[in-house]
């Protein structure tokens, strides 16, 4: 539990260099990165803002449910057969081509499935990083969530200022699901 | 299924056009034996009789000296059915005993993809659930099925009868009573046209009719269906239609 | 836009940027907080007319679909028009056409994405909810053709006490699993870059509508690692439904490539079926944006001309390319091909049915290519309108052609026979058609139709850069 107050510096949608300004400025100041929280209404790449990459697990998932698809095909189309063998005229029982098919579509059916599951589940989960929000982000504003620890002085408060940002103290953190 | 004969049989048929006059005798034997639904006359008008077994009759030559030409038709019972791979639920599967194609119709969602899909046009659907009113249903064959709307049906090679004979056979111990089975059709043809037996069976003059006969030909064979019915036209001439 | 200013002043500068803002919608920033405003107020905006429409459709819906169809589920396959030897009609046909209506979306959301063409920007959502819906109509065609539909769990892999197995080598199930993929990874493929729309709407909405946003939104903030993991996702989507978008109209054009029917076994039809397919499906979507331009409040600042004009070049291609694909099967046919086939060429030329043929080659070929050529006539809505619903009229005629014509002209002549589409199945067409329309009309005011925040990544992505003494626009790339 984060018991340290949440600042949000608020910039408008086309302030993006005074954004980033206002992250080197924090962290000048001592905030560590990972005390810092960028929200947006447009994705902004971590580069554009100076700030570390963020990491995803959503690829990994996607190829784990792609290689348990295409075992589920492989599954269907040879364990059936195999146990209750049908003759059918003119294809043999064991049929690469038509196998193909079915194992493509599953494949296809677990990479995409999985690929959801895991933007959910890594969605739903708590994350790191201040945890705040506000509803103007939606119209396109970009705010910074900050928390400064108590070792830092944050003297930067009017420096923010300076470049237009809108400050919020003490930002009461919101449970937004479900 | 357990086997309970020796080897498997391969049945047959083969039909001399020759001598086949079109009298209908095997349409009406089948129906009777199958418990084919009567659709009226207005669903047959459209296209929608279910004849197992039809009669294809062609003119040829010009007046005065028109003639008929006469095919009964019938699911050829092809070795490598075109039907067969095509059902999603396998209804349509080929029968290791007999070596026939099988029609199971509580499989059968009637998708019609079976039907499309056969060179012959030798399946038909029941489009309805037609009525058999009573005392019509006393002539009910009880070894066959009665079919419901929305299922395929064909030609079986009056496989009930294949069965009873096997059965027979096995338990009297006396395996030349399974060879002389033979269908409905076979057996009302007055002209001896068709002719039904055992193709695995070196004895048989079927077989030899079936393999060897120069007039001997195959409907649609460059199609590679490997059907189970010889026809047999010529007047002589070698290869077969004049 | 003419290369006439050779000395631009700077009046004439500022001329020509807003003429610029006029054309191009990327050109035409507005505040985020008004794009929102004009998205929300379109969505919850619903007047008498439209409830009209949406009682009146759902009356089709039942009376023309549902009932027809209970009908029919209790009487018998027989009050169609269905017959030995076409047991494929209007059903398939329309089935056919529905899949290929659905290639839309994909082709708009995915294609255009990773060709990262931005035009496509404004309509991205308003293509993928044709595809969901044109694959809820259409899957819906396998159940009804059945004969016996009680019993279509037949097909479904579960064990069960019959051991009983779905036929993995038929096409039909290569069909169900197809369809079944591609319906579930669109309508994925449709929530992914919902989200954060819907997160904006949560926090614009009270009530059951909040209630239902909020769930949906899965607590969208907007962080970095959100935007992270949402564009990796849309990207894998992006890249993956591609493949399976090719590979569902390829399946089904399987359904009638692998039998041993004349006309029918021919290699040609998988690529065949999938430019007709994106045909249509681009097709669609012009229609769709011109009733959704007319209809909706604010719908003309983000559909504009511009939009018409890319995606009517995209329609002459692909007609260009139908062309192609229809001479090449129907040159070998024509050429040494079986006599059974040449039969079934002529009979579709010469026949009783000819005018859907020729209606076919009109639709898809002479109305695209005598009229797309021209900027004025694409950058038209009103014209896009009416060439694109005649280029789906030419589509149907297309699978009507295939299907039930050629199904009734085989090799042998005794058992030709020519089908008669009958008031049901033309009814159940109608009903799956306004079940259509009906779940976009209800979906237009359930969900935001523009994707505010691609709009506006491209906003910030174009800029008017001066190259020599011309303003041009510019695309950078921020990802």
């Amino acid at each position: 539990m984060i018991t340290e107050p949440i600042h949000l510096a608020l910039f408008e949608e086309d302030q993006i260099n005074e954004a980033a300004e206002a992250i080197s400025i924090l962290r000048s100041q001592g905030v560590p990165d990972r005390n810092i929280s960028v929200i947006s209404g447009v994705p902004l790449s971590e580069h554009i803002l100076g700030r570390p990459m963020s990491w995803s697990r959503v690829g990994l998932i996607g190829l784990a449910g792609a290689v348990a698809g295409f075992l589920a095909a492989l599954a269907i189309t040879y364990l059936p057969v195999l146990i209750y063998p049908l003759n059918v005229g003119r294809m043999p029982v064991f049929p690469i081509p038509t196998t193909l098919v079915v194992v493509f579509e599953l494949t296809m059916l677990g990479l995409l499935i999985s690929t959801l599951l895991g933007v959910f589940v890594e969605t739903i989960t708590p994350s790191y990083g201040p945890h705040g929000y506000d509803p103007r982000i939606a119209h396109g504003k970009i705010g910074i969530l900050f928390t400064c620890p108590p070792e830092v002085d944050c003297e930067s408060y009017d420096q923010l200022v300076a470049l237009g940002a809108e400050l919020t103290h003490n930002l009461q953190e919101r449970k937004l699901w479900p | 299924m357990a086997q309970v004969t020796e080897q498997p049989r391969k049945w047959g048929m083969v039909i001399d056009l020759d001598l086949c006059t079109g009298c209908n005798a095997c349409v009406t034997a089948c129906a009777m034996e199958n418990n084919i639904h009567y659709t009226g006359e207005d669903e047959v008008a459209y296209g929608r009789g279910l004849y197992w077994m039809r009669i294809q009759r062609y003119w040829h030559g010009e007046y005065p000296n028109v003639g008929p030409e006469f095919t009964p038709m019938l699911c050829q019972q092809c070795g490598e059915a075109p039907c067969e791979p095509v059902c999603p639920t396998y209804a349509s599967v080929h029968s290791n005993e007999e070596q026939i194609n099988l029609q199971v119709y509580n499989r059968c969602i009637g998708t019609r993809y079976c039907a499309n899909n056969c060179p012959y046009h030798a399946r038909v659907f029941n489009f309805f659930d037609y009525e058999i009113p009573a005392p019509m249903n006393a002539y009910l064959n009880p070894d066959v099925t009665v079919r419901s709307r929305g299922v395929m049906e064909k030609c079986t090679f009056c496989v009930h009868r294949l069965v009873h004979a096997r059965i027979d056979a096995d338990t009297q111990g006396d395996p030349s009573l399974e060879n002389e089975v033979t269908t409905a059709c076979a057996q009302a043809c007055p002209t001896n046209a068709i002719m039904f037996g055992d193709l695995t069976d070196e004895n048989s003059p079927i077989r030899t009719l079936f393999e060897r006969s120069e007039r001997g030909f195959q409907i649609m064979e460059e199609l590679g269906t490997f059907p189970s019915i010889t026809y047999l036209k010529g007047g002589g001439v070698y290869g077969g239609r004049d | 836009m003419a290369a006439e200013t050779s000395y631009l002043t700077g009046a004439r500068a500022d001329l020509e940027q807003s003429e610029l803002a006029e054309e191009h919608l990327m050109l035409d920033p507005r505040p985020r907080e008004e794009m929102n405003q004009m998205v929300m107020e379109a969505m919850t905006t619903t007047t008498p007319v439209y409830w009209a429409w949406v009682g009146g459709l759902a009356l089709i819906v039942a009376v023309c679909l549902f009932g027809v169809w209970g009908y029919m589920t209790a009487t018998g396959i027989g009050i169609t028009g269905i017959r030995r030897p076409v047991f494929w009609g209007v059903f398939i046909v329309t089935f056919v056409f529905w899949i290929g209506i659905s290639h839309a979306g994909t082709f708009v959301s995915a294609i255009l994405r990773v060709f990262k063409a931005e035009f496509r920007r404004p309509f991205t959502r308003a293509a993928e909810l044709m595809t969901t819906f044109g694959l809820a109509g259409g899957a819906m065609y396998p159940l009804i053709h059945l004969g016996r539909v009680w019993t279509f769990y037949y097909m479904v892999p579960y064990p069960n006490a019959r051991w009983l197995w779905p036929n993995m080598r038929s096409p039909l199930v290569w069909d169900f699993l197809a369809i079944t993929t591609y319906l579930l990874s669109s309508t994925i493929y449709l929530y992914l870059p919902l989200i954060p729309d819907l997160a904006m709407a949560r926090d614009r909405t009270t009530g059951l509508r909040h209630r239902i946003y909020r769930l949906l939104a899965l607590g969208w903030r907007g962080t970095e690692a959100e935007w992270h993991r949402l564009r990796k996702a849309i990207n894998i989507f992006a890249f993956a439904i591609i493949p399976v978008m090719f590979s569902v109209h390829t399946i089904v054009s399987w359904d009638f490539a692998v039998g041993v029917v004349a006309g029918w076994h021919s290699t040609i039809f998988g690529p065949y079926f999938i430019i007709g397919a994106i045909l249509s499906g681009v097709a669609a979507v012009v229609t769709i944006l011109f009733v959704l331009r007319s209809a909706m409040r604010n719908f003309k600042y983000f559909i504009r001309p511009e939009h018409f004009d890319a995606l009517g070049k995209l329609l002459l291609v692909f007609s260009m390319a139908w062309a192609y694909f229809f001479f090449n099967e129907y040159l070998l046919s024509w050429y040494g091909g079986e006599e059974a086939v040449q039969r079934i060429l002529t009979l579709h030329a010469t026949g009783p049915s000819a005018w859907v043929w020729y209606l076919m080659l009109i639709c898809n070929v002479a109305i695209p290519w005598l009229t797309l050529w021209n900027r004025r006539i694409r950058r038209n809505p009103l014209a896009m309108f009416f060439i694109t619903l005649a280029i789906n009229v030419g589509m149907y005629a297309e699978r009507y052609t295939i299907i039930p014509l050629t199904l009734g002209h085989q090799r042998m002549p005794f058992d030709w026979g020519i089908y008669n589409p009958s008031i049901f199945e033309i009814s159940i067409a109608i009903g799956t058609m306004a079940m259509f329309c009906l779940l976009y009309l209800l979906a237009s005011r359930a969900i935001p139709l523009i994707p505010v925040w691609e709009v506006q990544e491209g906003q910030m992505a174009h800029s008017l850069k001066k190259v020599g003494k011309a303003h041009v626009p510019s695309v950078t790339e921020l990802e």
